[in-house]
Formats: C-alpha cells, structure tokens, sequence
C-alpha cells in the first residue's frame, strides 16, 4: 500500500494546482450521476480523489483545506466523516471510481460565449486546450488588454478590438463583431412588421406597431365589457354603433359618484369611531365614580367592577388628543358635576342620619352602664352587710372560748408563783391589742402541760 | 467562491427533496439563510409549534461552520415563530450544541443535517426548562454564538 504522510499530501496540492486550467467543480453536469461519486466536502463530483485509512474519499484540494483549517495540530487530524483519527493517506482509489467520475457529460465552461460541445468530464480540459473555438485567450496585441474568442482570432496576430464604425447606424463597433453587427443586429437593418407586411426599420418597429391599421386592437370600452377585438382601421367603425362606447361617460361619473360615497362613508366611520371613543370614556368616568362612592360608604362590595372598567381608561387617554373628543367630553362633563352633586347632597344626608344613630346609641349605652353601676353597687352593699354579721356571729362564737382561755392561762401562771406576774401583766395588753393573738400565746405555752386533754 | 459553489449545490437538492419537517424560508443569497423547522413526533413540550432558523455562512463555509440559531417572529403576527425551550437553547436564541463549534463541526456537515440534528435534539428532550443563568447570559451577552465558549457537557442530546 502506498500511503503517504499529511505533509507530503499538503505538498502536493500546489504542484497539481498549476497545470489545472478548467476548475472542474464549477462545470455544469448534464447527466445525472449517484450521489456516491460526490465529494462530501464540496458537493461535486470528485475531483483527484484521495483515500484515507477509514476507507472515506474525498477531494484531494477539500480534503487539504479541511486539514489546514481544522486540525490544530496536524497529529489530531480525524476523518471528517467518521472522526477516525488518520495518518495515512492512499492516493490509490479504486480506477473504477476515477472512471465514473470522469465519465460524467459537462458542457464547456465557455458556453456563454456559444460553445454547445458537451464532452466527458475527463475530456474537458483537452477539450478546451486544443479544439474549443470559443476559448477566450489574450489578444494578440500587447498593447491591448482584452480577450477575444480563440476561433476568431486573425491570423495575422492583429487586434480585433479595434473600433469602426457602422456605415448605417453611426455606432462604433469592435471589428470582431462587425460582420454579426452587420449582418443582424444593425438598428438601421430594414424589417417587416408582422401584422402589415410592410417593411420598416429595425429601431422603428416599436412605432409602427403602435399605430399599424392591420393590428389587432380591442374596443375602447373593453373595461366595460365590449368583447370586440378588431383591426385598428375597423375600430372606428365599430366604436361608432358600440352601446357601450355610448354608455362610458355615464359609467365614468357613476364611478367617480361611487368613488366619493365611499369617500363619505370612510370619513362617517371615522367620526362614528371618535363618538364611540367619547362614549366609552364618559361610561368610565361613570364607573370610576360610583366605585369611589362604595368605597366611601363601606367595604367595596364591586371590586369586579375594577378589571372592566380599567380597559376605559386607556382609551380614553388615547383619544383626549383628539378635538372633537374633547368637545363631546366637555358636554359630558356638566351631567357629570351634576350627577355628582346630587350623590354628594345624598351622602351628606347619610352621614346626617349616621350621626344620629350613633348619638342614640351612645346615650343607650350609658343609660347601660349606669343601671349596671348601681345593681352592682347594691349588690356589694348586700355583701358588705353579709359580711358584717357574720364577724358579728364569729365574734360571739369565739368570745366564750376567748374567756374560757383566758381563765385557763391564770391558773398555771398562778402556779408557777411570783415571777408568773410579769408574764400575766406582758399578755395583759396583748389582749387589748387582739383577742386572738392574746388567745393563742397562753394557750402554746399551756400545750406541754395536761390544757390539751382538757380541752 | 468555495462556499457559494457548494451552498447553490445544497440548495438544489434541498429543492428537489426536502427532509419531513423542513421548510426553507429565505435562500436567496449565499450568505444567510432562514429554514423553519418543525418537531415531527408527539412531544408536548414541541407540538403544533414551528421554529425559524437562521443560517448565517462565512466565506469559508464548510470549512468553517455556519452561525446558527433561532430567530423569534412576534406571536402577534400571522406566522409566530418562537425560541423552543429546552436545556441547551437561550431563550435569545443561541444554540449549545458542539456541532456548531468549529471543535465539533465537520465540512461534511450540511444545512440539511444540522436541521436534522436540531430537530432530533428537541425530540429527545422532556425537560421544560432553559438553560441554567439564561437570564443572565440573554441579558449581558453581546457576542456573536460562534465567539462564545460553550462548555459541552451533556452526551445525552
């Protein structure tokens, strides 16, 4: 296998780029050829296919534009199909594909110029280098910077470009194109018009036709129906019995007349759709004050209304610019300030009788709290009194105990003897001062002793 | 030269056959081109909805890749064409996808294919939701999609 390295393929573009006079990629195909003869870079048939290791062909110039502009080290170079990273490249295609390739039927890249040949793609290049007559090639003179046409190229060597002048027309033409200039397209050439049969010149022809009496012309009132189609030496005849030739001044101001109505009508529209404006802004105003009303009497029991009546707004914005809009609103306005003192008249008095109410209850309510203030005040002298005899009932409950400890304390104390005075004489005032504490003191010291049976 | 030749080619076949799904919208000159492009299967994320693509060539297509991304057309006019949503696709219309970097692309690539595989990605996804920091990237990025450095991360498209 004869594989070469990238270097060596990227070196070999520029030799076989010379020698290339025909860029076979912009040839025109004639036949249809398969898919699988196209290159997938450039989409043409291929042009020096090369392989690589993955079996994938390509051009040999896309696949080297491929790997100068993609590759960013020459080692990662990958098959632009398949990924595949590649090294190698076999220049040795099957000659079976060389052959379909080149059997493709082109036509000659100088077709424009009136070569008709169309050859198999590998013949184009001799094709052109050596029997196409219409090959553009530099003009002989040196002096001189056009091309001209290989067949029509003096033998003598001598310029063609050179201008002369035609005998008939006065233009300037190039001596190359004299003879065809001479021969068909000279302006100044005699024709015959193809209606009248009389002959005219070349560059009068236009005129003729416009006024030649053999062509055929249709009636003046064929936007009116008139089917007539005659020769215009014969329409003058015809347009005098046409009915609707007559008819036409009558169509014409019916026309105008529709014209101007629809005229009117656009411009009622117009109007129409500004009062419907205005109507629409006032029936907002509206909404927006009867809203602000509820609002004021109490929570907003309309808050739906809001989304509906927002939509009215804009627009009413969008047509104040407009005067008679203003007009219209201004006439509005009065009923409006009306509507809204009467609502104010008829809040007032709400507030008025709300006033009232509330004065009414403010009295009731007092009235309340002062019956309540005296129930309770009875009450607690009901309590007080209660309160009162029973201290009076303890009292008279505890007064025979009080005297019952009081004769039990003497008794030891006079035991005791002489320092049991003291004693007697220090709960004397304690007694005076409460009759419980006086109770209990003699009682806790007589605890130890037998006062408890006793008791 | 090089790109004008190959792209009249594309265009001839695309008009004879056109892939299920593909429309072309504007093709008349070699350097921009507008395709809409529908997703073929039931996917509710993508349904009844058509996307307008925009194919901007350089001079050195299909050497170097085409700009591609979606183009928005308002929902007002009679032919509304949105920014589909999904995962790789800022709602501005940049495209992540590595085939459009010149890392991922491939001269072998054409207008046809990359619709193609645009289409099979929309039809892949099931997630409802843009790009992690779109709003971010809508709103600061002012690079053309082939000067920004998509991090390629996601096989599963």
């Amino acid at each position: 296998m004869a594989s070469i390295t990238l270097e060596e393929l990227l070196a070999m573009e520029t030799a076989c780029d010379r020698d290339e006079i025909v860029d076979l990629r912009s040839l025109e195909t004639v036949s249809n050829y398969d898919d699988h003869l196209m290159c997938p870079i450039c989409r043409c048939p291929f042009v020096r296919p090369v392989r690589l290791q993955c079996d994938h062909v390509f051009c040999q110039k896309c696949l080297n534009s491929a790997i100068t502009a993609l590759a960013a080290s020459r080692d990662d170079f990958t098959c632009p199909t398949c990924r595949t990273p590649t090294r190698g490249f076999y220049l040795n295609v099957p000659r079976l594909l060389v052959n379909m390739c080149d059997d493709i039927r082109v036509r000659c890249p100088f077709r424009d110029e009136g070569c008709s040949e169309i050859v198999p793609r590998g013949h184009v290049q001799s094709h052109v280098d050596k029997y196409c007559g219409y090959r553009l090639v530099d003009c002989p003179d040196n002096s001189c910077s056009k091309k001209t046409r290989k067949k029509d190229l003096s033998p003598e060597g001598r310029c063609l470009h050179e201008l002369h002048r035609c005998l008939r027309c006065d233009d300037y033409i190039m001596e190359q194109d004299y003879e065809e200039h001479v021969k068909e397209l000279c302006p100044s050439l005699k024709t015959n018009c193809p209606d009248c049969q009389t002959s005219v010149f070349r560059k009068a022809l236009r005129e003729h036709i416009d006024t030649c009496p053999e062509v055929i012309h249709p009636c003046a009132a064929s936007k009116y129906g008139c089917p007539v189609k005659v020769k215009r030496a014969e329409l003058m005849t015809h347009e005098k019995i046409c009915p609707l030739i007559a008819m036409g001044p009558y169509f014409e101001a019916q026309n105008a007349r529709l014209d101007s109505l629809e005229l009117t009508i656009r411009h009622l529209q117009q109007r129409n759709e500004i009062f419907e404006d205005g109507i629409a802004n006032i029936r907002s105003t509206l909404v927006q004050s009867s809203r602000a009303l509820t609002e004021d009497d109490g929570p907003p029991s309309d808050v739906h209304t809001l989304p509906t009546s927002n939509p009215d707004i804009p627009r009413r914005r969008d047509s104040s610019n407009n005067q008679s809009q203003i007009d219209s609103s201004n006439l509005y306005t009065a009923t409006t300030t009306n509507y809204l003192l009467s609502l104010h008249e008829s809040l007032r008095e709400e507030v008025g009788q709300l006033s009232h109410a509330i004065t009414d209850l403010d009295a009731r309510a007092s009235m309340a709290i002062m019956n309540e203030c005296l129930r309770l005040k009875e009450d607690m002298a009901h309590t007080n009194a209660a309160v009162g005899s029973m201290r009076m009932q303890v009292q008279w409950l505890m007064n025979p105990r009080l005297h019952q400890g009081q004769r039990t304390g003497a008794r030891p104390n006079n035991a005791a003897g002489g320092n049991g005075t003291p004693a007697a004489s220090a709960s004397g005032p304690s007694t005076a001062a409460g009759p419980s504490t006086a109770f209990l003191r003699p009682r806790r010291l007589s605890d130890s002793g037998r006062e408890g049976t006793k008791l | 030269m090089f790109a004008g030749k190959r792209l009249s080619k594309e265009l001839l076949k695309l008009q004879e056959h056109l892939p299920p799904g593909i429309t072309i919208v504007k093709s008349d000159n070699l350097e921009e081109w507008q395709m809409d492009i529908k997703v073929l299967d039931t996917n509710p994320l993508y349904q009844n909805q058509i996307y307008r693509l925009k194919f901007t060539f350089s001079s050195k297509y299909p050497i170097e890749p085409p700009e591609v991304q979606f183009i928005e057309l308002s929902p007002a006019t009679e032919s509304p064409r949105p920014i589909p949503i999904h995962p790789h696709i800022y709602s501005n219309g940049i495209i992540c996808l590595d085939l459009l970097s010149s890392a991922g692309w491939s001269p072998v690539q054409t207008v046809e294919s990359i619709c193609m595989s645009i289409q099979s990605m929309l039809t892949a996804n099931s997630r409802d939701e843009r790009p992690p920091g779109d709003s971010d990237f809508v709103s600061h990025n002012r690079r053309r999609p082939r000067d920004i450095d998509f991090l390629y991360h996601d096989d599963n498209v």
